[in-house]
């Protein structure tokens, strides 16, 4: 049966069209692209929230022109190990969508940045993340080019932001993931709890570019509210992302308990300081994921592994994530010693069987426990779920051949974001963009 | 020319934030969602002037209205959910009965964006799904959330932040090499993450709609989100090798790291590129190392070995140093470098109140709570808090005059038949003890209220 098929097949539900709906919404090919009328130049350097932030705009279907000096964006050699293909790193393979790529030099040519004007008075978006007021300075900041392009969206991305004493004092400190993971609140979040070993205990650092991807994010979600607020008044306007807000202003909590608290959360290791039991459990063949949060789905997990017993001790029937460390670490260890006598398959089993049985039920009471198999990013590109989806798409670039990508991240029945093509050449379309753009 | 950072300091002034115009003002959006994924969608777009309404059940409400840091409560409300559900109208309806479908078809046809996160083909079950709501507003945008997505063989599986961040493979980055010790990223960051990804969504839907009157379905499915953060699948379709967990180091450049100071504080350190690295080895002393051909050149600086003998020198200069001496002279010579934040220091450091990312916001019902500000400044459309989260079925009154222009005794019906409803006793649902609620006129909207 073909994925299409299965999607007909299994979603017909009741006689409606929902099953085609979803059917239909399983390509992107062909569909609309919502923003096949912007330009989007891309000037940031050595700075990955910028190239992410092109990249959404990229995959909604802008033209999105990456500007580099003539060695290239330092971006490119940014990347696991030094792994590179044919001298480009990975992290620069992977953010190559549906881009063109031009050579101006507006750090140090001033003939260059006269270029950089022209092009953005018909550019709806700049993203760029030199030191703030850099760009000023060269002339070609937002002030001068705004005062050409009334509606023009500028994106700067920076380690402080653009305004306060604080911005004019750090404006030379660059950006970078790590930095922006620390000094937004991250890695105090994540580590072993007081009573273990060093190094352990330290904060540690999210294993993927969490302060990065999420400036990115937050600089493409900022720049399409303004490119609404233009497509309604043609006014442009300025967004400033600063890599030190990215995690906590994403998430909220640092500034609220540290507000009402009156202090900072301490690091608790594998444990949850909202739900319990939420986190990963060690298991006879590797590790699997377990939630049951709620109180049904928490005394569900007790009757699956075997652990009724434990149900009327005082320490879990009500409250069972207390601040007190012992006692939470206590439920923890008794759960492990349970999930250490079966394998993945067999945990996920036992508890898809009673959810099954309490879904039926009459009385509801049963819990939903959720075990899950955990994965690596390896292990999960192997998942069908993710092929049915085409999460993971195989791309060809002319000069650095295949790869695999994760894309399609958001499907959408009209206006799909999704990449076309992928490419990294240095200048690759300076051909093309001076014919396009530069030629009055 | 005027200095720039005083045209930044009057361009973003936040004390005015509140007079610029909203980027959707007019945009109503229905909010069917619970918990955080789906409602932080939501709140991103009333962040921005859009009118949210919030759908709950009655006496019962969000499963996370009680979800509080190990059970604290702040004046009987959930202090973090404040920001998660600010500037929303809370409308308490049973939706599964007749007569509250009947409202929300009515409002459907003046709304713009449904929002719903319940397990997917729920919606439709009970009757609110694309396929009818569509048939009503046939430009309806309706965004579906979940965390494996509306089709595939997954679907189905319950799922919270925990579980995407285990599908997708997130949560074995996070620890330290050949050791058990790994953790999930903290804070629901895998719920956060995608509800942004989701309201980007939504605003280029909106974006389309305008170009073409159409509305659109859309399918968020919160791993693909997370997945769509993570080059290690490219990494290891190039070299069929993972990239794993590096603990505290930062693979992609180096030295990039978090450090132990000499005052036993925590620091985070890196140099992206050559010129960092330069200034690096001048600032420590040592600027025979830019030189040194293991380190000049930059590929060669990040093969393990070389990584490996760098990492350890920034660790000792470092540990020889006060936190304070490393982030000073970072400043100074352009070095990226930040104190590791944690929730105190978030929460009152001065620049980021003077900035706006972090607010004192005082609310009418709850009076002074520090929040979050807005993760990107916008100059011309800033995003901006009007209230905090409500009581549950807080705006019942409001929502149905003033919207659906339902008279006083026909909400008085509602209420007797438990169409709709407020809150029980329970912290989280209910108002504050000192709260009078009988002499709020929002609550008691287009009653005579004594003063």
């Amino acid at each position: 049966m073909s994925p299409r098929e299965e999607v007909y097949t299994r979603h017909g539900g009741k006689g409606g069209d929902r099953g085609k709906i979803l059917a239909e919404m399983m390509n992107a090919e062909g569909k609309p692209e919502v923003l096949d009328d912007i330009l989007v130049l891309d000037v940031s350097s050595a700075n990955f929230a910028g190239i992410v932030a092109a990249s959404f705009f990229a995959e909604f279907g802008a033209e999105v022109i990456k500007i580099e000096p003539p060695e290239g964006d330092p971006a490119r050699l940014i990347t696991p190990f030094g792994v590179t293909v044919q001298g480009v790193g990975v992290p620069f393979m992977f953010e190559g969508r549906n881009k063109r790529y031009m050579t101006l030099d507006v750090k140090n040519n001033p003939e260059d940045r006269k270029v950089f004007a022209r092009l953005s008075k018909k550019a709806a978006v700049v993203i760029e993340s030199f030191a703030p007021g850099e760009m000023d300075g060269w002339g070609i900041g937002y002030r001068q080019l705004v005062a050409e392009n009334p509606g023009l969206i500028y994106i700067a991305l920076s380690a402080y932001g653009q305004y306060t004493d604080k911005a004019r004092e750090s404006a030379k400190m660059p950006d970078t993931d790590i930095t922006s993971q620390a000094g937004s609140g991250l890695p105090a979040q994540m580590g072993a709890p007081p009573n273990e070993p060093e190094p352990y205990t330290w904060p540690l650092r999210g294993g993927m570019w969490a302060g990065w991807y999420i400036s990115g994010l937050s600089a493409a979600l900022g720049g399409a509210v303004a490119l609404l607020h233009r497509q309604n008044t043609g006014q442009g306007q300025m967004v400033d992302v600063a890599g030190m807000d990215s995690y906590s202003s994403m998430v909220g909590m640092p500034a609220t308990i540290g507000f009402t608290w009156e202090k900072a959360r301490p690091r608790i290791g594998v444990l949850d300081f909202i739900l319990y039991p939420y986190g990963h459990w060690k298991c006879k063949d590797g590790y699997v994921a377990i939630a049951a949060p709620r109180d049904h789905d928490f005394r569900a997990l007790l009757k699956v592994l075997g652990l009724w017993e434990q149900e009327d001790d005082w320490r879990y029937s009500s409250d069972r994530i207390p601040d007190i460390l012992e006692q939470a670490i206590h439920l923890h260890k008794i759960i492990e010693e349970k999930t250490l006598q079966f394998t993945a398959d067999e945990l996920v089993k036992m508890a898809l069987n009673y959810s099954k049985k309490s879904a039926r039920s009459k009385w509801r009471g049963g819990g939903v426990p959720i075990v899950m198999k955990l994965m690596t990013p390896e292990e999960a590109m192997e998942n069908k779920q993710w092929h049915i989806r085409k999460a993971f798409q195989e791309v060809e670039d002319k000069k650095l051949g295949k790869y695999t990508i994760s894309s399609n991240f958001v499907k959408m029945s009209e206006s799909p974001p999704r990449v076309k093509w992928v490419g990294s050449e240095i200048g690759g379309d300076n051909e093309y963009i001076r014919k396009k753009y530069l030629n009055d | 020319m005027e200095d720039y950072f005083s045209y930044t300091a009057k361009l973003f002034n936040p004390d005015e934030a509140d007079r610029k115009p909203e980027a959707l003002k007019g945009i109503r959006v229905l909010d069917f969602s619970h918990v955080i994924f789906g409602p932080i969608a939501a709140r991103l777009l009333a962040d921005y002037g859009a009118e949210v309404i919030k759908l709950e059940l009655p006496f019962y409400g969000d499963l996370w209205r009680p979800a509080t840091y190990w059970g604290k409560y702040w004046k009987h409300s959930n202090p973090i959910w404040h920001n998660i559900t600010k500037n929303k109208y809370f409308l308490s309806v049973n939706l599964k009965l007749k007569e509250s479908k009947e409202l929300i078809y009515r409002m459907v046809k003046d709304a713009d964006v449904v929002i719903e996160n319940f397990a997917p083909g729920t919606a439709d079950a009970w009757d609110i799904g694309y396929e009818k709501i569509s048939k009503i507003n046939s430009s309806i945008i309706f965004l579906s959330c979940s965390t494996y997505g509306q089709f595939g063989p997954m679907r189905y599986f319950p799922g919270w932040d925990l579980l995407a961040q285990g599908a997708s493979g997130v949560l074995t980055l996070n620890g330290y090499p050949d050791t058990d010790i790994f953790y999930k990223l903290p804070d629901y960051v895998g719920d956060f993450m995608p509800g942004n990804f989701a309201a980007l969504s939504v605003l280029m839907a909106l974006y389309h709609r305008k170009k073409t009157g159409k509305g659109q379905y859309i399918d968020m499915a919160q791993t693909e989100g997370l997945m769509r953060t993570l080059f290690h699948y490219t990494y290891y379709s190039v070299t069929q090798k993972a990239i794993g967990r590096t603990g505290n180091v930062d693979p992609t450049m180096v030295p990039a790291a978090i450090f132990k100071t000499a005052d036993d504080k925590f620091l985070a350190l890196a140099c992206a590129t050559s010129e960092q690295f330069e200034n690096f080895t001048r600032a420590i002393g040592r600027p025979e190392l830019s030189s040194d051909p293991r380190f000049s050149d930059t590929l060669e600086r990040l093969k393990p070995e070389n990584a490996k003998a760098l990492h350890a020198i920034a660790v000792d200069w470092i540990r020889s140093q006060s936190c304070a001496d490393v982030i000073r002279l970072a400043d100074d010579k352009n070095i990226p470098a930040a104190e590791v934040a944690d929730d105190y220091m978030i929460a009152n450091e001065e620049w980021r109140r003077k900035r706006g990312s972090v607010v004192l916001f005082k609310d009418d019902v709850y009076g002074n709570l520090v929040i979050a500000g807005p993760s990107a400044m916008l100059s011309g459309t800033p995003s901006r808090t009007k209230w905090l989260a409500r009581p549950l079925g807080y705006h019942n009154r409001f929502v149905l005059k003033k919207f659906l222009g339902l008279s006083e005794a026909e909400i008085e019906k509602l209420e007797k038949k438990k169409v709709i409803g407020t809150f029980d006793d329970r912290p989280g649902l209910k108002p504050p003890v000192y709260y009078d609620l009988s002499k709020d006129p929002i609550y008691n909207y287009g009653k005579e209220v004594g003063k």
